[in-house]
């Protein structure tokens, strides 16, 4: 085990979280949940940005969005629950550094749409297509988020995870 | 029929699943299933939360255009499913949570085929009752929500 794993597994929190038997696998469930709120939120506003559904209105599309931000944050303590109590499965993955990479990549991007493109969502007017940034946006949101659902499961099976 | 399980579980095809050391093999398959659930609860999610009144400016006739989606999820997920399921059909089976989650997936078909025919079968306009489209969409997350949770916890109630 590296340095940092076997330091932060001796200390008490990380014990006593990894004592309560029931607390993995309740974090796995919400982990679950938290991803399909991420994917249905997310990816609908995603589909949009594509330019599908042209009847829907842009803001409509956008208010499944602090669903997914919902299930981002219950992914994003779950998560750190996890690295908490057991870092020697994530900290030499080459899966798990993957999965860290789309989540950046996945924010960046949401970044860029809210600051560099947000407001040329007002001046879109109803059925009409999505100028080209907003399907690279939806397509580089749709792609990150299904890259991190990958490497996310496949943690146990690919580089030292486990 | 326990034959027929252990025929299976015994197969060429299972020992491929769970005996190969590639990781296009089980793992790939287990991912592909989580792709699934992605795809069919957020669908569903989408679904659901319209009908509870959220982004009421998105037409109900609009958000039709969701189910194939689910549709698309939901066949994803039973044809990795069968994979899986075949790979430990006998230990499977008879496995009560996992029973369990094939009741919730059954009740969550029904809703949601439900929602669609009481919805949006008679043409553009819903004609049911707030009260019964907020129930089936409850019911629906319920559902959808308990199979995600009862899949989970296949791998501590053996």
């Amino acid at each position: 085990m590296d340095p940092f794993s076997a330091w932060l597994e001796a200390t008490r929190i990380s014990t006593t979280m990894r004592n309560m038997t029931w607390l993995w696998p309740a974090c796995e469930s919400i982990h679950f949940i938290g991803l399909a709120l991420l994917i249905g939120g997310a990816g609908y506003f995603d589909l949009r940005l594509l330019g599908f559904m042209r009847r829907v209105p842009m803001a409509a599309a956008k208010a499944f969005m602090p669903w997914a931000i919902t299930g981002f944050a219950m992914n994003f303590v779950t998560g750190t629950a996890f690295f908490v109590m057991a870092p020697h499965m994530y900290v030499l993955s080459a899966a798990w550094w993957a999965k860290v990479f789309f989540i950046v990549v996945a924010g960046m991007n949401a970044m860029l749409f809210e600051t560099a493109l947000g407001t040329r969502v007002l001046l879109l007017g109803p059925n009409e297509d999505t100028p080209t940034s907003f399907k690279i946006v939806g397509a580089v949101s749709l792609l990150s988020w299904f890259a991190v659902l990958f490497f996310g499961r496949m943690l146990p099976y690919i580089g030292t995870g486990n | 029929m326990a034959q027929f399980l252990h025929a299976l579980q015994n197969s060429a095809f299972s020992a491929w699943v769970v005996g190969s050391e590639s990781i296009w093999a089980y793992p790939m398959i287990l991912t592909m299933h989580t792709v699934g659930l992605g795809i069919v609860v957020g669908a569903a999610v989408v679904v659901d939360l319209r009908l509870l009144g959220i982004a009421p400016a998105i037409p109900i006739d609009e958000i039709k255009r969701v189910f194939p989606i689910f549709w698309v999820g939901f066949f994803i997920n039973l044809v990795s499913g069968l994979m899986l399921f075949v790979s430990e059909a006998e230990d499977k089976a008879t496995q009560p949570v996992f029973l369990l989650k094939l009741l919730l997936i059954a009740i969550g078909v029904v809703v949601t085929g439900r929602i669609r025919r009481v919805l949006f079968g008679s043409g553009s306009m819903p004609t049911v009752a707030a009260t019964a489209a907020r129930t089936l969409a409850v019911s629906s997350l319920v559902a959808w929500g308990g199979a995600i949770v009862a899949g989970r916890l296949m791998a501590y109630l053996k």
